[in-house]
C-alpha cells in the first residue's frame, strides 16, 4: 500500500480543501449569502478523502445530501462549486442544482442527492456499466447510516451482490439521521452487520483516521476492480456542525461534551500531528498549504460573487437533451 | 455472593481483514446470543448475580432483556473504545466477581488483563485471530463460570495461570507500561491506520508468549518453526529479515504468505528483550502505539497473565459432584428463586 | 420478406429491441423474468438466448434498483432498457423515475445525458384487479424530463420503441396488455416513428376522437358504427403523450369543431383533461360543443369481469360520447 509522503500530502490536501470550502460556505450561509439548504461535511473529511484517494479519475461515485466533500475529494473545482452554492450561472449546475445536486460527471461524480438513499441504486447502475464495459472501473456509493433504513439502499445492496458488480458501499455513520440519534431508528449499531445479509463482506474503520479509511478503501476498490464483487466499509465519523447549516437550530439534540470529544479527534489535525511525528512534514509545510488553499477559497468566493445569475430564459434549458422544454 | 461478570467487546470481529481474507464477520446479534446464553446458564448453575459491562452498542442490555435474576449493568462512563473493557474488568475486580467471561478476540482478553491482571477468566472468541480465547458456547461458559464463582468447583482445580508479554516503553518524557497476552510485534509503519497488521513486509520482530502452529496471526510465525504452547514455561522471539528460513504463514485466517525469518530463539520467562528505533508496537495483532526513533522498548514473557478457567474440566467436576441433578439445581438456585425481593 | 409480413404487438416490441441491440452494443435490457423466461408477457422472448446474459439481465424484484440501474448505467454511457413488469409498479420506483431519471440532466445544469427506456405494461381487461391494471400515464406526463409513449398497434410499437431506444432522454414505453396479441403488417427493417408526432388514423369531417393505446382501437370500431349513422369521425392517435402533438389535435379540432377524448384511465385529472384544456385555449372559437372526455369512473380497477367490463371505456362509450357531442347545437 502506498504510504509515500506524496500520498500523505495528497490525502491531507483533499481533507483541507473540504474543510476550507465547507467553513467558507458556512460563513457565507450565516451572512445569508447562500440561498437554500446547506449540509456541511466538516468532521467527516477523512472518509471522502480516504476513499476518493483510492479511486481513479474514471471511477464513479454517488453522493448524499451532504455531498460537497465528495465532490471536493474527487477533484471538484472551488470556483464552480462556490458559484453553484450561490446559484450563479457559472456554477457546476448553472445555478439549477445548488448544494444538494452539485455534480461533475466528467470527474465521475454523479451528483449529490436530495433524496436520502437514492444514490445507491444509481451507483449500482454505474457499476453495472463499468462491468459491462470491462475496463476495470469501479463505482462507490457514499451513504449515511440513516439511508440504510430506506428500501432503495436494500434493493441496491442486494442487486449489486446478485449481479456481482464492481462497487463499494461506503457508509458514513455519523450517529445521527438528521436530528435523531441512530439508536432510536435502528435496532443495530453497526451498519456492516447488514452486509453479510446481502452476501458481501463489511468492515468497520475509524472514520476520523484518513489512513484507516484509505487502507480499507484501497482493498475494497481493488477487490471490486479485480472482479471480487461488492463490499461495504462503515466509517465511524461525526459531523462537527449541524445536520443543516452551521449553528444549532431550535432544540439541542447533541451535548456539547459529545461534540467536544469528537472534535478532539479532528481528522485533519491528528493526521498533521502524525505526519510531523513521522518526519514527513513540518508545521511550516502545513501553514503553507492552508494559506494556499485559503487563497483559492477567497478566489472562489470572489469568482462566485462576480458571476452573473442565470437569466430567466434558462428555466426551460436542459429539461431535455436537444430539446428546450415540453409542449 | 456468587457473581459472574460478563464482558462483550462490541467492536471485535469487524475489522478490515474481512475485506482481504476469508475472516468472518461477527455480528452484534451473534454476540448478544452468546451473552444471553451465558447469563441464563450462570443463573441455572447457581450464580446469584451477573454483572455486565455496559457498551455503546447496548449488547449486554439486549442480552439481558427479560431474564429474571439479579443482573446489574455496572455503572461506568462509556468511551466506545477498548477503555470500556479495561474499566469494566477493573470494576469486576472491585466487586469481587468470582469468574469473568469475556467475548472478543485476543485484544479483548488483553484489555481484561490490563484492568484485572489476575482475573479468573473464560475467554470466548468472537474476534479475528483467536489464539488466546477459545470457541466456547455461552451455555457452557456461563455454567462453568457459575460453578467457579459459587465455589462448587475450585479454581485450584480448574484455573491455570496464563502467560503475558510485559512491555515497557521509554520514549522521551513518556513512560508507558502495557502488555500483550499472545504477541508483541514491532511494525515498520508510520500509522496505526486500520489497526490489524496485514502487510508482512512491515513486520520487524515478534515476541510471543504463545506460538502454536494451530494459530493464525503474528504468533503463527514462530508457531510454524518454534512452537510454544499456552502452558509451556517459555516464550519465543522472532526477527524477520533475510538470511533464514522462509515459512508459509497464515497472517490472517485463510490467507497465507511467505515470511523470511532472520532469527528465532526461545525466551526464558522473565528474559528481557530490548529494542530501539522508530516503530509501531502491535499488541496481540493490532497496531497501537507509535514509538519514536529515540524510544526504548523492553519486553519479557511472564507467567503472570489471567487465570484461565478450563471450562470442560469444570463441567466434568460439576457432573461428578452431581451438580446437574434436579436437587442440586434447587440448592444452587435458592438465592435466585426464593428471595425475589432481592431483585 | 414481403412488406405485408404480420407481427403481433408483442413481437413488434421484441423485434425493435432485438434490432437495436444488434445495431448498438451499448443497448442492454434488465428486468424481472426477462431473461430465460422472456418476460411475463413474452415481450423479451428469445433475447437472452440471442444476446447472452450480459446484455439481457434478470434482476431481483427491486423496482427502485431496476430503474436506478438504468439511471446509473445511462448517465455513465450505456443505453439501457429497464423493464417494470406492470405499470402499477412504477409507484414502487417513483423516486428513481421522478426525482432521479427525469431531473438529473436539469439539476446538473445539463451535465448528464440519460438515454434510457423504461418499458412497462399498462391497462386493464385481464381481471388483474386494482394493482395490475392501471393506466397511470398522466402521472408520468406531469413530470418534466420524461417522455411517454403508448402505442396502439404493432406498426407504431416497433417504430416508437426504436425511437425510444435511440432517444437521448428517459422515455417510458407503455405496452397495453390487451394489445399484445394484436397482429398487423410490420416492416422488417428498423424504422423509427418520431416521438411527439401523432397520427391521423382515420380522417373525418364531423368530429375528432382523440384516443391512444387500446382506446384508439375502440375508436376505430366506434367510428365504423357512427359512419353508418352518417357521422364522419376523424381519429387522432397522439402515440406519444409527452411531448404531446398538440398542433395535430388542435388543427383537427379547428376542422371538425367537435372533440371527444377517450382514455382508459380514470377521467379525473387524466390526460384527456389536459388535451381538452389545450383545445379550449387554442381553438375555443372553433368549438361547437364542449370537449367531451371518456374515461373510467373514479374508482380503482375492479376485479370481477362483471365489474371490469363496465369499468373500462369501450367503443360503445365512445359512440355515446360522440352522439352527445353531435347533439349539441
Amino acid at each position: 500500500m502506498d504510504f509515500s509522503s506524496a500520498k500523505q500530502f495528497d490525502l491531507h490536501r483533499r481533507m483541507v480543501r473540504i474543510r476550507l470550502f465547507e467553513e467558507a460556505a458556512g460563513r457565507l450561509a450565516e451572512s445569508n449569502k447562500l440561498p437554500g439548504f446547506l449540509h456541511l461535511y466538516v468532521g467527516e473529511e477523512a472518509v471522502a478523502s480516504g476513499v476518493c484517494g483510492a479511486l481513479n479519475d474514471d471511477d464513479h461515485i454517488t453522493s448524499t445530501h451532504r455531498g460537497h466533500g465528495h465532490l471536493v475529494a474527487k477533484g471538484g473545482d472551488f470556483n464552480r462549486m462556490m458559484a453553484e452554492l450561490m446559484g450563479k450561472s457559472t456554477g457546476y449546475c448553472k445555478g439549477k442544482g445548488g448544494s444538494m445536486h452539485i455534480s461533475d460527471t466528467s470527474l465521475g461524480m454523479l451528483g449529490a442527492n436530495g433524496i436520502v438513499g437514492a444514490g445507491s441504486p444509481i451507483a449500482v447502475g454505474a457499476a453495472f456499466a463499468n462491468k459491462y464495459r470491462g475496463k476495470g472501473q469501479v463505482a462507490v456509493a457514499f451513504f449515511g447510516d440513516g439511508s440504510t433504513n430506506i428500501g432503495a439502499f436494500h434493493e441496491a445492496a442486494n442487486m449489486a451482490c446478485a449481479l456481482h458488480l464492481p462497487i463499494v458501499f461506503a457508509c458514513e455513520n455519523n450517529e445521527y439521521g438528521e436530528f435523531t440519534p441512530r439508536d432510536k431508528t435502528m435496532a443495530i449499531t453497526d451498519v456492516v452487520d447488514r452486509a453479510a445479509g446481502y452476501g458481501m463482506p463489511g468492515v468497520i474503520v475509524d472514520g476520523m483516521d484518513v489512513i484507516a479509511v484509505h487502507e480499507a478503501a484501497v482493498e475494497a476498490v481493488e477487490r471490486a476492480r479485480q472482479g471480487g464483487g461488492p463490499s461495504m466499509i462503515e466509517a465511524k465519523t461525526y459531523r462537527f456542525y449541524n445536520h443543516h447549516g452551521v449553528q444549532n437550530l431550535g432544540l439541542k439534540y447533541r451535548s456539547d461534551e459529545e461534540v467536544a470529544i469528537w472534535k478532539q479527534r479532528d481528522p485533519i489535525f491528528t493526521f498533521e500531528d502524525r505526519m510531523i511525528e513521522n518526519g514527513v512534514a513540518t508545521r511550516a509545510n502545513f501553514d503553507d498549504i492552508w494559506a494556499e488553499l485559503r487563497a483559492d477559497i477567497e478566489t472562489a468566493i470572489q469568482f462566485a460573487e462576480d458571476s452573473p445569475y442565470p437569466t430567466p430564459d434558462q428555466i426551460m434549458v436542459n429539461v431535455y437533451t436537444s430539446m428546450t422544454g415540453a409542449n | 455472593m456468587s457473581i459472574v461478570g460478563i464482558i462483550v467487546n462490541p467492536n471485535a470481529g469487524k475489522d478490515i481483514r474481512r475485506l482481504v481474507t476469508p475472516a468472518t464477520h461477527t455480528s452484534d446479534g451473534t454476540k448478544v446470543g452468546i451473552v444471553r446464553r451465558a447469563i441464563v446458564a450462570a443463573f441455572e448453575s447457581g450464580a446469584t448475580k451477573v454483572l455486565l459491562m455496559p457498551d455503546r452498542h447496548r449488547l449486554s442490555e439486549k442480552a439481558a432483556e427479560g431474564i429474571a435474576g439479579n443482573i446489574v449493568l455496572v455503572d461506568e462512563p462509556l468511551s466506545g473504545t477498548r477503555f470500556d473493557t479495561i474499566a469494566a474488568a477493573r470494576r469486576f475486580w472491585k466487586e469481587q466477581v468470582g469468574a469473568v467471561i469475556a467475548l472478543g478476540g485476543d485484544g479483548t482478553s488483553r484489555d481484561v488483563a490490563i484492568g484485572w491482571p489476575d482475573a479468573p477468566l473464560i475467554a470466548i472468541s468472537t474476534g479475528t485471530n483467536n489464539v488466546y480465547p477459545s470457541a466456547i458456547d455461552g451455555t457452557s461458559a456461563g455454567a462453568a463460570a457459575a460453578f467457579v464463582a459459587t465455589g462448587v468447583v475450585s479454581m485450584s482445580d480448574v484455573g491455570r495461570r496464563s502467560k503475558r508479554v510485559v512491555v515497557r516503553v521509554e520514549d522521551g518524557d513518556k513512560s508507558i507500561d502495557d502488555l500483550a497476552l499472545v504477541d508483541l510485534a514491532f511494525i515498520n509503519s508510520m500509522f496505526t491506520g486500520a489497526r490489524a497488521v496485514r502487510d508482512p513486509n512491515t513486520v520487524k520482530a515478534v515476541i510471543a508468549a504463545v506460538a502454536t502452529p494451530a494459530s493464525t496471526g503474528l504468533s503463527s510465525i514462530a508457531g510454524r518453526i518454534h512452537p510454544v504452547g499456552r502452558w509451556d514455561a517459555c516464550g519465543v522471539f522472532v526477527r524477520l529479515g533475510e538470511g533464514g528460513r522462509k515459512v508459509r504463514v497464515p497472517l490472517a485466517p485463510g490467507s497465507f504468505i511467505t515470511m523470511e525469518i532472520a532469527e528465532v530463539r526461545p525466551l526464558e520467562l522473565g528474559e528481557e528483550i530490548t529494542m530501539t528505533g522508530k516503530t509501531i508496537l502491535a499488541f496481540d495483532g493490532e497496531r497501537d502505539l507509535p514509538v519514536s526513533a529515540d524510544g526504548v522498548v523492553t519486553a519479557r514473557v511472564e507467567a503472570s497473565g489471567p487465570l484461565l478457567i478450563d471450562v470442560e474440566k469444570t463441567l466434568v467436576i460439576a457432573a461428578q459432584s452431581q451438580m446437574f441433578d434436579e436437587q442440586a439445581r434447587h440448592v444452587t438456585n435458592k438465592d435466585l428463586y426464593t428471595s425475589p425481593e432481592e431483585n | 420478406m414481403s412488406d405485408d409480413r404480420k407481427l403481433t404487438y408483442a413481437q413488434a416490441f421484441n423485434e425493435a429491441v432485438s434490432q437495436m441491440m444488434e445495431a448498438d452494443p451499448d443497448v442492454f435490457c434488465a428486468g424481472e423474468d426477462i431473461g430465460a423466461f422472456g418476460g411475463v408477457f413474452g415481450t423479451f422472448a428469445g433475447l437472452q438466448a440471442k444476446f447472452g446474459e450480459k446484455r439481457v439481465v434478470d434482476t431481483p424484484i427491486s423496482e427502485q434498483a431496476i430503474v436506478g440501474l438504468g439511471v446509473g448505467a445511462s448517465v455513465t454511457g450505456l443505453r439501457p432498457i429497464v423493464d417494470l413488469m406492470f405499470m402499477d409498479f412504477i409507484c414502487v420506483a417513483f423516486d428513481q423515475i421522478v426525482n432521479q431519471a427525469a431531473k438529473l440532466k436539469y439539476m446538473f445544469g445539463g451535465d448528464a445525458t440519460l438515454p434510457m427506456t423504461i418499458t412497462t405494461a399498462g391497462g386493464g381487461g385481464l381481471s388483474a384487479a386494482a394493482q395490475h391494471s392501471q393506466s397511470l400515464e398522466a402521472l408520468l406526463c406531469h413530470i418534466p424530463g420524461l417522455k411517454v409513449v403508448m402505442p396502439s398497434n404493432p406498426y407504431d410499437m416497433k417504430g416508437l420503441m426504436i425511437s425510444c431506444i435511440k432517444e437521448n432522454n428517459p422515455t417510458v414505453m407503455i405496452k397495453h396488455k390487451r394489445l399484445l396479441g394484436m397482429s398487423a403488417p410490420v416492416p422488417t427493417e428498423a424504422y423509427g416513428i418520431p416521438l411527439g408526432k401523432g397520427n391521423i388514423i382515420r380522417p373525418g369531417k364531423d368530429v375528432t376522437i382523440v384516443a391512444y393505446a387500446r382506446m384508439a382501437n375502440e375508436a376505430i370500431i366506434a367510428a365504423k358504427e357512427l359512419a353508418e349513422e352518417g357521422i364522419d369521425c376523424e381519429i387522432i392517435d397522439p402515440r406519444t403523450l409527452q411531448p404531446l402533438d398538440t398542433d395535430l389535435i388542435v388543427d383537427s379540432a379547428k376542422k371538425t369543431n367537435r372533440v371527444v377524448v377517450a382514455q382508459e384511465a380514470v377521467r379525473f385529472g387524466g390526460l384527456g383533461a389536459e388535451i381538452a384544456s389545450q383545445i379550449q385555449e387554442l381553438a375555443f372559437d372553433y368549438l361547437d360543443a364542449p370537449v367531451s372526455r371518456i374515461g373510467a369512473p373514479f374508482s380503482p380497477v375492479p376485479f370481477s369481469p362483471a365489474l371490469e367490463s363496465h369499468y373500462i371505456p369501450d367503443a360503445k362509450s365512445i359512440v355515446k360520447g360522440v352522439r352527445d357531442v353531435m347533439a349539441r347545437r
